[in-house]
């Protein structure tokens, strides 16, 4: 390792939570296990994370190795160019996600070399027995990366899960078209099982499957009354942590290390909360991150807002949970495992649909914003528009549009990066967006 | 009984070309109703059969995009911000409503900043599954059914099996005669040149489909009449990429000395190529035909026995394509930010290099300014060819 590289390790972002602080190592042992797996021989499946298999590979003890996540720890480790250099050298246009073409350049290198990239960060990303994509409402590259992923592992088998939700429309409720949703959810979780027994060579077991199912609901449950906590003011937990604490959520779901995670986190901010101890000690601004991505080689930016005042009780951005007994369902009583997994998938999807219908010209996402503004005592919204990704940073204008029109006029900044590609990023620029942006919310306190 | 195009048929398609939306215009001011929609997956039968005119929702690429950034993201398809930003600048004021699919990123995540901004009477999002197995089918069936339902509701009508057969047939008559247009570029050198291909086809999806189909045959007529007119030029190229809705990349590969002879693109080959199949049930065979019988990056098809058969399963009919046309060179157009397409162009690529075609790979931004380092690339591309 350089010593460039080492210098810009150490300049880590400092965490309001003892909890936070822990993600590191986890994430660092997670993909240590990934490669002790490989040399154990235990399956391995590349896996996009809110794809809702999580307890299908743990009860067929399949390896999950999260590519999303690899490629954000080289963009964390700002060692990614070389993988997107690599991509670019393939032929893949430099306008595409660049988890993906963070992922993909890594691969066509160590296929190329038959071994690691040099140097590759924490030990590499390793050749998969199966790659398990997606096609949702959203995210083309969850279903175009393992088919591209082929070129260079043309025996690497791919399923991809279709996992629709209804659109939210004005001319019927979804409750309408449900059923055909489950349905379709379900045989594709089922065609998924079968292809995982197929190609892994072993059954699945349905008790367990079922104690897991168990084990995530009530994680869920969990995870957003430990959420809900940071409404206190000052708040004891900002965005900044919860980019670390999304780990637990998205990458270790349907495990107690999980569970155990936000129970010690929900202990830790109830503490915090009774001595009165926010994430800075003088909370003058509270903002909503309101949507987008983080950019992750530049974290510290939520240290830099801090440093100003102001603090994030609240984000959308991986906040992917709700607490399933708020559902208008009771999902207990299901007793088919995956037809349960389709149903917490769909009302997950819908949570917001029956409040945005009560006001007039409101949207689902735009609820939503409303709710955590007025829960959460916000001040002012900040985005993050990534311009690899269209699947969750396209609408972010036209939501700030809407939340004016409907609601009322929020001071607000979109800053402008991506979640991988560094060249994108302008740090001086950034904070001086990120001044004037504060000035503005002074003005507005000092009206 | 639809209006008798008036003119010749090369003219008239121009005059279409050229004034995108007036005739949708015209119709509209006559009382019929217009039913905007994205993309060729949008099943257009269903529309006709709701007595709608489908219109097919264009950008312009000598029109800087300038009202669509105040709501729409820069990182959006370039060809979406400017189809939106037409649509905010009042050139497709005469649409009752909007169908959007789930056909990629930037045009179902923008669905709502369509719905929201444009506020139009009706507006609907058709949830596509990515997969072709038989579970998606169904599925997509059934949303199907919900979009017909819907459409109904707001058509005021019920939409027939009847009608809906009816339709079928008459776009089917439409893509027949597409395929028949492509005949005539077979020889050496073409009847009908790309530029003159590709206006007639982007001004026939403004209009109603009886009109489409006799402007086709007009079209096909005048230029049997005319004959051998245009001259021998050094290369055949076919042009693969999303979706182009103007001439002007076609224009530029031919003043550079070669003629475009055939495409996957839309509007083109691929939305023209594949016919709905008569059913008992006619959504089933709109249903086969819009999830399995178009060739589009967005759907992912299931991997067979060798990953080559894979490729040939994905790009075959780009294969076929080359030999039955005699195609020189094979020029990969996509534009930035393009997900579904992107991703394909390494497998792609090397797949119709393996068949012994050269392909050139550009990405372009859907607008004039990048016209000279396009001709550069072309021209460069060409000279290769020749020294074959």
């Amino acid at each position: 390792m350089t010593e460039e590289k080492k210098e810009e390790e150490r300049k880590k972002r400092s965490t309001a939570t003892e909890a936070a602080a822990k993600i590191g190592p986890m994430v660092k042992a997670m993909i240590a296990s990934v490669l002790q797996a490989r040399d154990e021989g235990k399956p391995i499946a590349y896996t996009f994370i809110c794809c809702c298999y999580d307890e299908i590979m743990r009860a067929m003890d399949i390896v999950p190795h999260w590519v999303e996540n690899y490629a954000g720890i080289c963009g964390a480790k700002r060692d990614a160019q070389r993988f997107l250099e690599k991509a670019e050298s393939e032929s893949f246009s430099r306008s595409l996600c660049t988890y993906a073409l963070c992922g993909l350049g890594f691969d066509a290198w160590r296929e190329e070399l038959g071994q690691m990239p040099p140097d590759a960060p924490w030990g590499g990303q390793v050749k998969p027995d199966v790659m398990l994509g997606s096609g949702q409402i959203l995210c083309d590259p969850r279903n175009k990366w393992y088919q591209a992923a082929q070129h260079y592992m043309p025996n690497v088998p791919v399923y991809n899960v279709g996992l629709p939700w209804p659109p939210y429309e004005n001319d019927y409720d979804y409750r309408e078209v449900q059923g055909y949703y489950i349905k379709y959810i379900v045989e594709e979780l089922r065609g998924l099982v079968a292809f995982l027994e197929r190609h892994i060579g072993k059954k699945m077991d349905w008790d367990r499957l079922s104690q897991l199912i168990d084990l995530t609901d009530r994680t869920w449950n969990l995870i957003w009354e430990t959420y809900e906590l940071r409404r206190a003011v000052p708040s004891p937990m900002g965005t900044g942590d919860a980019m670390n604490t999304m780990v637990p959520i998205v990458f270790m779901m349907a495990t107690q290390q999980a569970y155990d995670f936000f129970r010690e986190l929900n202990e830790e901010l109830r503490h915090k909360i009774a001595n009165r101890e926010g994430e800075i000690p003088d909370e003058k601004y509270r903002l909503i991150w309101g949507g987008g991505l983080p950019a992750w080689f530049a974290l510290t930016d939520f240290n830099y807002f801090n440093s100003r005042g102001a603090v994030f009780p609240v984000e959308t951005t991986y906040r992917m949970v709700e607490a399933v007994y708020n559902f208008d369902i009771d999902l207990s009583r299901i007793s088919d495992p995956l037809e349960h997994i389709a149903w917490r998938w769909l009302k997950y999807w819908t949570y917001w649909y029956d409040k945005a219908r009560k006001r007039p010209g409101s949207h689902p996402d735009v609820e939503r914003l409303i709710q955590y503004i007025e829960d959460y005592k916000i001040d002012g919204i900040v985005m993050h528009e990534a311009f690899s990704c269209r699947t969750w940073h396209v609408g972010l204008i036209w939501q700030l549009n809407r939340l004016k029109e409907i609601y009322r006029d929020m001071p607000s900044l979109i800053l402008e990066s991506d979640i991988v590609d560094i060249s994108s990023y302008n740090e001086a620029d950034t904070r001086a967006r990120i001044d004037a942006f504060i000035d503005t919310l002074e003005a507005i306190k000092s009206r | 009984m639809a209006e008798k195009v008036a003119g010749r048929g090369l003219a008239t398609a121009n005059k279409y070309y050229q004034d995108y939306g007036g005739r949708a215009r015209e119709l509209k001011k006559q009382g019929q109703r217009i039913m905007g929609y994205i993309c060729a997956l949008v099943p257009v039968e269903i529309i006709s059969a709701a007595g709608f005119v489908p219109f097919r929702i264009k950008g312009d690429v000598n029109e800087p995009i300038t009202k669509a950034d105040s709501e729409m993201e820069t990182i959006v398809c370039p060809l979406v911000r400017s189809c939106f930003d037409m649509s905010l600048k009042g050139k497709y004021e005469f649409l009752d409503g909007i169908v959007i699919p789930h056909a990629c990123d930037s045009i179902c995540r923008t669905y709502d900043v369509w719905k929201y901004t444009l506020n139009l009477p009706y507006s609907h999002l058709i949830n596509m599954p990515h997969a072709t197995g038989d579970s998606s089918l169904s599925f997509y069936r059934a949303e199907l059914d919900t979009f017909k339902r819907s459409l109904s509701r707001f058509a005021g009508r019920e939409i027939s099996d009847e009608s809906l057969t009816q339709t079928i047939s008459l776009y089917n008559q439409n893509r027949a005669k597409v395929r028949e247009l492509y005949e005539l570029r077979k020889s050496s050198p073409p009847l009908i040149s790309g530029a003159e291909v590709a206006r007639l086809l982007v001004g026939v999806v403004g209009i109603p489909v009886e009109e489409s189909t006799r402007l086709i045959d007009d079209v096909i007529e005048e230029v049997k009449q005319r004959g051998k007119v245009l001259p021998t030029k050094s290369a055949r190229i076919m042009v693969v990429g999303a979706q182009i809705d103007n001439a002007t990349f076609i224009d530029l590969i031919e003043d550079s000395g070669a003629w475009v002879v055939v495409d996957d693109l839309c509007p083109g080959a691929r939305e023209f190529f594949s016919d709905v199949a008569v059913t008992p049930d006619p959504i089933d065979g709109i249903a086969e035909r819009y999830l399995r019988g178009i060739y589009c990056g967005r759907t992912f098809r299931e991997k067979r026995e060798s990953y080559y058969e894979y490729l040939g399963q994905r790009f075959g009919h780009i294969g076929r394509f080359t030999k039955e046309f005699k195609v020189d060179g094979v020029v990969l157009y996509i534009y930035k930010y393009c997900d579904p397409f992107g991703f394909e162009v390494p497998a792609m690529k090397s797949y119709i290099e393996s068949n012994g075609t050269p392909v050139l790979y550009l990405e372009d931004e859907y607008s004039m300014s990048t016209i000279g380092r396009l001709r550069t690339r072309i021209q460069a591309f060409l000279e290769l060819l020749g020294s074959k």
